[in-house]
């Protein structure tokens, strides 16, 4: 695992929405027409508050929600084409990252950053536990990558929460991924462990490469951690921008009220 | 000081100035429920059902209680008469137990909502369960002897049934109220559903399997000693034949060894429990 | 926390740290799979009679539900009522008996000797099968539908009283304090502290047992105390295997259908007491 930057880059996913539109079976609209380019390589916040749509967004591009109208295509995969086998294959290359970390918490920190090569195993192997030395040392190097290599043999359960997210990352890592969404992943964390978490996507991205989507409520992360800033509010994108520069009235319009204090994390 | 001139506030006419809520209605319910419990607990008592027939009792009473007071002095010279019947229920109890929770696992997760999200294979394990935890242990036996013959077999067998159906029911009603966000991981990262059982469902389910596992070996041990009674082999055989001649004093000493199995068992697993959480 | 792994362009191969030997789990699982070998390859089977027993599966359920005698329905549908009957007064009976007793049983409520006593009389009537407590009494009560029911009373005391005392005890300590606080007794404290939120696990633990009970009274059957086990040993014997079918569905619809009706009474409890 030893690929140098540029050529990972080469690598790394564009994703392409075009006029998404999903309504879950309640008959809730998620997302409304929605239409997007993220190139490749890009470090993108999603912003909104819950409800906006978010969560439903980084959840089309890696297919585990169905649009009901309108196409994803990443990378050369246009999402609504694929067979089941084919929709795993292109997930195994989009790696997740959840607010709540979602580790199997009575196994070991390994055998969850294995989880990440599920797609890329066949699955008597998996049945039996066998894994090879490769996948094996693909699952370390990430663990040594977000610095928890000594945590390899742990319970998951027995670590911090700020830990807990690590492994999810190194788990997304394992996959070898294209892209990596994140999802909220530091609204159940405490400011230190929130920066470090997001410190850790920012190296995904620059070191490696990878395309990376995380999607945020706190204005000063998403000012500080992503290049491109895309807000969202009941279902449709309001800003797209730069996010450095975006100012709080951009923030004000995304969430349609005044800022407060609960937007900002600190620290 | 400043003398204190209100009265301590009291309950009674005084308040009647508050404006109290009026008592939710349906207060009735739980007294209604009662009744209908006291009145069949009464049907069920009545000479057209269980009945009651003191006379009978009196007349029993003093005979009676002679036998049972000899369950006070087991016979301990009729223990060698029983290791072999007690090793054999244990055998059919140990395996039982290993067959049973070998099919229980993976039928665990197909029962379960999170882990077989197909309505029609969950559905249909699920009522084949229940048809088959609805018939008792024993009239397994009493029909499988028929088949197979008497012995180990038919109560190995029955017990294997009867397992199965709890330790299914009690896990996969764990795996249904477990956490959803792991196995939608799992989906994430691109695995099979059966990858991500084994990977992430398995793990989280392990201690309420293993539990429900050394609950149903005890179980076994108490169930075993009595299937023979239909003819399974195992201490059932000598209860059988101690109870046709009245020898409390030895059923004394059956239930004591079944006791002690029991108790053993039930040290090993509150052990190995406590290291498991 | 905020330790960041220093940033590498080539990352030399990540050494692992050496896994966890675990020799107490290694132990234990060598043990159990001893045990199992053990038993296994020393119980009296012969397991080549289990190649026989599909084709006897089917050639039995023929038997028994190509052509079942519907005109022991009525018979069938009195002593299923019999068994039932058997069950509830049991359940009830347990009960009436186990319910004050597991509150003498719980620690902090019952004088240690007491507690001891009756956690040893739970265990020792848990280990015995209801079979054989049946037997027992039976001597003084004879061979009646009585004697069922009193020996599934005694059987659901050992399982309703530890339930039940396990359950006073996971209650959540702040209320009961709120009541010694306020000086009330601990009769007081029982009442307003502890009965408000073990009340629906008492509830769903005594229609579970009945659940179980229903079952246990089919068994019961079987030495003759009247019931549908009753009726199940004597066809069984007479290998009347069409009776003994239209027995088995009786048995499996009635005892679904208890269970059916439990879980849904179980269910607005619990539901109840969450809205409230």
């Amino acid at each position: 695992m030893t690929v140098a930057p540029q050529q990972v880059t080469s690598r790394s996913w564009p994703v392409r929405v075009r006029d998404v539109t999903v309504r879950y079976p309640g008959g809730v609209t998620a997302l409304d027409g929605v239409t997007l380019d993220i190139e490749a390589g890009e470090m993108v916040s999603i912003v909104g508050l819950s409800g906006s749509g978010k969560s439903t967004l980084v959840r089309t591009i890696n297919g585990l929600v169905p649009v009901t109208s309108g196409s994803v295509v990443v990378g050369e995969h246009t999402l609504s084409t694929l067979s089941g086998r084919q929709a795993r294959a292109v997930r195994g290359s989009i790696g997740m990252i959840f607010q709540g970390f979602n580790l199997a918490k009575r196994t070991t920190v390994l055998n969850n950053v294995l989880v990440g090569r599920l797609a890329h195993t066949p699955t008597w192997r998996t049945l039996l536990g066998a894994y090879t030395a490769a996948d094996k040392q693909i699952a370390f190097e990430a663990l040594d990558r977000v610095g928890i290599l000594e945590k390899t043999w742990h319970r998951a359960s027995a670590l911090s929460g700020g830990q807990q997210q690590r492994v999810a990352i190194a788990r997304a890592l394992t996959q070898e991924p294209r892209i990596v969404l994140a999802d909220e992943p530091v609204a159940s964390l405490d400011p230190p462990s929130a920066h470090a978490v997001m410190g850790d996507l920012r190296r995904i991205n620059t070191e490696l490469g990878i395309t990376v989507l995380t999607n945020l409520h706190l204005l000063d992360l998403a000012r500080e951690y992503g290049t491109r800033m895309i807000g969202l509010r009941a279902g449709k994108v309001v800003y797209d921008g730069p996010a450095a520069t975006a100012s709080d009235a951009v923030f004000e319009e995304i969430y349609g009220r005044s800022i407060r204090q609960q937007d900002v994390l600190g620290g | 000081m400043i003398p204190t001139t209100t009265t301590p506030p009291t309950a009674g006419p005084r308040t009647s100035y508050l404006d109290v809520p009026p008592r939710p209605a349906g207060r009735w319910k739980p007294w209604a429920a009662l009744a209908v419990v006291v009145l069949l607990t009464a049907a069920t008592l009545g000479p057209w059902a269980i009945g009651f027939d003191a006379d009978a009792i009196a007349r029993n009473w003093r005979n009676g209680a002679d036998r049972i007071l000899k369950l006070l002095s087991p016979d301990w010279s009729f223990f060698p008469r029983t290791v072999e019947p007690m090793l054999e229920t244990l055998q059919m109890a140990v395996v039982a137990t290993v067959v049973g929770a070998a099919v229980s696992l993976p039928v665990s997760l197909w029962a379960a909502r999170p882990t077989n999200p197909n309505v029609w294979t969950r559905g249909a394990v699920r009522c084949a369960l229940n048809v088959v935890r609805a018939v008792p242990e024993l009239l397994y036996v009493a029909v499988l002897v028929a088949m197979v013959g008497v012995g180990a077999l038919p109560g190995v067998i029955a017990l294997v049934l009867f397992n199965t159906g709890i330790i299914v029911k009690m896990v996969s009603e764990t795996v249904d109220g477990s956490d959803r966000g792991p196995l939608e991981a799992g989906r994430a990262a691109g695995g099979t559903q059966s990858q991500i059982n084994r990977t992430i469902a398995l793990p989280d389910m392990l201690p309420s399997f293993v539990n429900q596992t050394l609950y149903v070996l005890e179980l076994n041990v108490r169930a075993s000693a009595v299937l023979g009674l239909v003819g399974a082999g195992g201490l059932g055989l000598l209860v059988d034949a101690v109870r046709t001649y009245y020898r409390y004093d030895q059923l004394s000493l059956i239930i004591l060894e079944i006791l002690v199995a029991v108790l053993v068992i039930d040290l090993v697993s509150s052990i190995v429990r406590r290291r498991l959480v | 926390m905020t330790t960041i792994a220093p940033a590498r362009a080539t990352a030399p191969e990540a050494v692992p740290p050496r896994p966890p030997t675990r020799i107490l789990r290694n132990t234990a699982l060598t043990a159990a799979t001893v045990v199992a070998l053990a038993a296994f390859w020393s119980i009296d089977i012969q397991w080549s009679r289990l190649t026989s027993l599909p084709g006897e599966v089917v050639r039995y359920l023929g038997l028994m539900f190509s052509t079942p005698s519907w005109d022991k329905l009525p018979e069938a549908l009195r002593q299923t009522l019999r068994s039932v009957e058997m069950a509830w007064l049991g359940t009830v009976l347990g009960i009436l008996l186990s319910f004050p007793l597991s509150f003498l049983a719980a620690r902090g409520y019952g004088p240690a000797p007491v507690r001891a006593g009756l956690r040893g009389l739970f265990s020792l009537i848990r280990a015995v099968p209801e079979i054989i407590i049946a037997i027992i009494i039976l001597s003084v009560t004879g061979l009646t539908p009585l004697t069922g029911a009193l020996a599934l009373a005694v059987n659901s005391v050992g399982t309703l009283g530890k339930w039940g005392y396990e359950s006073v005890e996971g209650v959540d300590p702040g209320p009961v304090e709120a009541v010694r606080a306020a000086g009330g007794s601990t009769v007081e404290a029982l009442r307003w502290g502890v009965w408000p939120s073990a009340a629906t696990d008492f509830f769903s633990f005594w229609l579970y047992r009945f659940e179980i009970n229903v079952r246990a009274s089919a068994v019961l059957g079987l030495i003759g105390v009247g019931g549908i086990g009753d009726m199940l040993t004597s066809y069984t014997q007479y290998r009347e295997w069409p009776t003994v079918g239209v027995l088995l569905i009786v048995v499996v619809i009635v005892t679904m259908l208890i269970d059916a009706v439990s879980g849904m009474v179980r269910r607005r409890l619990t539901d109840g007491s969450r809205e409230r």
